[in-house]
């Protein structure tokens, strides 16, 4: 208890020298607890955002090979079939629901109004398998898909688009590319969802995938993409692995396909993100250690300065280790005291960058790990940083302490 | 039975280059317990190194020194810590009170050092205060060093010495920093610690300080040259 008044004590004496000492630690507890928590609100949004797309979802999109990218590959390419939706109907116990998808950029045109949205044909299905929910109107049943009926869903963005405040249900809106012109009547509005993964339902027209495949994407058998459920969460790479065991056995090459799975995506995701945080919190450590030799350096400054009352204090009685011990709790003094300012600074930081950076999508979650993490290595950085200066002062000879002026 | 007891002690300083000086050169004296000792001489005369032996503070380099009926010659430092803490109090010639510490508290170290409870630590070193003459008023006690005077923090220093009811009083040129007036009550107080039962031993090379003491040991170049009791 004493010791640690006389602690106390002799780092008031100089405060500014205390507080100088402290500012290193007191930065790299910040810029640790700040970098890990960025990690950790970074992977929260974006595994927000993909877990929007709702659970167990799998999709199967055509493989880049064939000099083809991305998008045109999907529409070009007639690498799925409607064959392997059946297939997978059929013969992945794992999966419950899956539907081919027929998607394409069209003009839609509405009276005088024009915009360009994709086009989504797929069966019912795909409303729960997505998880969209209805603004007004109804979804498309099984009903209109028996019937290749002409009715659509609309996405918000697209409902804003060409209806402004209308309410778009009952409306009749064109589908027009080259000399094809195709009338449909709005069934149903969706409410703003985001982007949900490899979709973004604001900007799509729905369509049941009959009327799609007949009258406006024709592949001859072919679908743009396969999208599935599995039957439940634990079941979810089970079906991944069937339906790759479906398409393997037709196509013979991985190449030609991909499954995408919301598991697999957010496992990359939180790997990606896991490794940049690592990245910048060791960063940040180095500003620790750095602060640490700073602490060294003035604990061995204060050793030196304070030879004479180190040799006062032997001749009084203090043992080597009393002396010891009191140089290292000075240093973990300032070290536990820096930690505690430095993780007090970390919220007010997150609440500033909190609030100015909302719109940005930035966002900032403290963890108590990285808390404990950094507090923790601020005080083993002042016992092993503490520890030689506070041994130089233990190893003194009291006589030559005494005679030091 | 003598409190302290030096059998040919030696001390050779190693300059390096095989230089070396013999500062003592074989000195064998005993101290009664409740004398009041002055060791006299000239600077450079050995008297310094004397003490600090006596003090255990510093080694011999040859010789027995027994303190108390303790032979201090194989204790390890850890044991010649506790042994300067219990059974011997210093005095020196600047005061060397800790500058962040207040009067009390540094009366208090080295009772801390022992062990001592705070509450059984303020009482102690309260009284302490009192003896040296500094009782009054009650807030002198708080004051840090440079609040007092020369002749207040060497009073204080007593005090501080006097803190574990030590064995021996050893004192290095207590009045050596001191103007006149200030110097005589320090005398004093030794004077009437001498005459409640303390072992005192004061280094000087002043002969009016050693104009106190009942026994005068005059070194010369490491070597005691007179011994006399004067009364």
């Amino acid at each position: 208890m004493e010791i640690l008044m006389e602690a106390f004590r002799s780092l008031g004496k100089d405060k500014v020298r205390t507080f100088l000492s402290m500012l290193g630690i007191v930065i790299g507890v910040i810029a640790v607890i700040i970098a890990i928590a960025i990690g950790a609100g970074t992977t929260q949004n974006v595994t927000a955002r993909i877990s929007s797309l709702g659970s167990n979802v799998i999709i199967v999109t055509p493989g880049f090979s064939g000099g083809f990218g991305g998008r045109a590959a999907s529409v070009l390419t007639s690498v799925l079939q409607e064959t392997d939706v059946q297939n997978i109907q059929n013969m992945a116990p794992d999966v419950g629901t899956v539907t081919p998808i027929l998607q394409k950029s069209f003009n839609i045109l509405y009276q005088a109004t024009n915009t360009v949205a994709t086009v989504f044909g797929a069966y019912p299905d795909a409303f729960s398998i997505l998880d969209l929910p209805l603004l007004s109107g109804r979804l498309i049943t099984q009903q209109d898909e028996q019937n290749y009926a002409n009715v659509a869903v609309i996405g918000n963005t697209i409902a804003t688009t060409l209806f402004g405040n209308q309410d778009p249900v009952g409306q009749t809106v064109y589908v027009t590319a080259g000399n094809i012109k195709v009338a449909f009547t709005i069934i149903g509005e969706l409410q703003e969802t985001g982007g949900k993964l490899t979709f973004n339902p604001d900007n799509m027209l729905m369509i049941p995938y009959t009327t799609a495949s007949a009258r406006l994407i024709q592949l001859n058998g072919g679908v743009s993409q396969i999208l599935a459920s599995a039957k439940s969460a634990n079941t979810a790479l089970d079906a991944v692995s069937e339906i790759n065991n479906i398409l393997y056995m037709r196509l013979q090459n991985s190449n030609q396909y991909r499954i995408i799975s919301q598991n697999q995506i957010l496992s990359t995701i939180s790997q990606t993100t896991d490794v940049l945080t690592l990245l910048l919190a060791s960063i940040a450590a180095i500003s620790m250690i750095v602060g640490g030799i700073g602490i060294m350096n003035i604990m061995l400054v204060s050793v030196t300065e304070r030879t004479k009352e180190i040799g006062v204090k032997m001749a009084m009685g203090a043992t080597r280790r009393r002396i010891l011990g009191e140089f290292l709790v000075e240093s973990m003094f300032i070290t536990i005291v820096a930690g505690a300012i430095g993780v007090g600074f970390s919220f007010l930081i997150a609440m500033i960058v909190t609030y100015l950076a909302s719109g940005l999508g930035l966002t900032v979650i403290i963890t108590w790990p990285s808390i404990a993490l950094s507090f923790g290595v601020s005080v083993a950085i002042g016992l092993f940083f503490g520890l030689y200066p506070a041994y130089m002062a233990s190893k003194k000879s009291p006589v030559e302490a005494l005679r030091y002026e | 039975m003598a409190l302290l007891e030096l059998r040919n002690v030696k001390k050779i300083y190693d300059m390096g280059r095989d230089i070396q000086v013999e500062a003592l050169k074989g000195v064998s004296f005993s101290i009664e317990e409740g004398s009041y000792t002055a060791i006299m001489g000239h600077s450079g005369s050995g008297k310094s190194t004397l003490l600090q032996i006596m003090g255990c503070l510093d080694r011999a380099t040859d010789g027995d020194i027994i303190i108390n009926g303790t032979a201090v010659k194989n204790m390890n430092d850890f044991q010649l810590a506790r042994f300067r803490n219990k059974t011997i109090g210093f005095v020196f010639q600047s005061f060397n009170l800790i500058g962040n510490l207040s009067a009390l508290e540094n009366i208090e170290l080295p009772m801390i050092y022992a062990g001592v409870p705070r509450a059984e630590r303020r009482k102690k070193s309260m009284e302490l205060l009192k003896t040296v003459g500094l009782e009054e008023p009650a807030e002198r006690g708080h004051h840090r060093p440079n609040q007092l005077s020369g002749g207040q923090q060497q009073r204080v220093a007593i005090a501080r010495a006097l803190a574990n009811d030590p064995a021996v009083i050893l004192a290095d040129e207590p009045t050596g920093n001191l103007a006149v007036n200030q110097w005589r009550r320090i005398l004093d107080i030794f004077k009437k610690l001498n005459e409640s039962g303390k072992t005192i031993i004061i280094v000087t090379h002043d002969p009016l300080v050693g104009e106190e003491a009942t026994r005068t040991i005059i070194l010369e170049d490491g070597s005691i040259v007179n011994d006399e009791r004067i009364r």
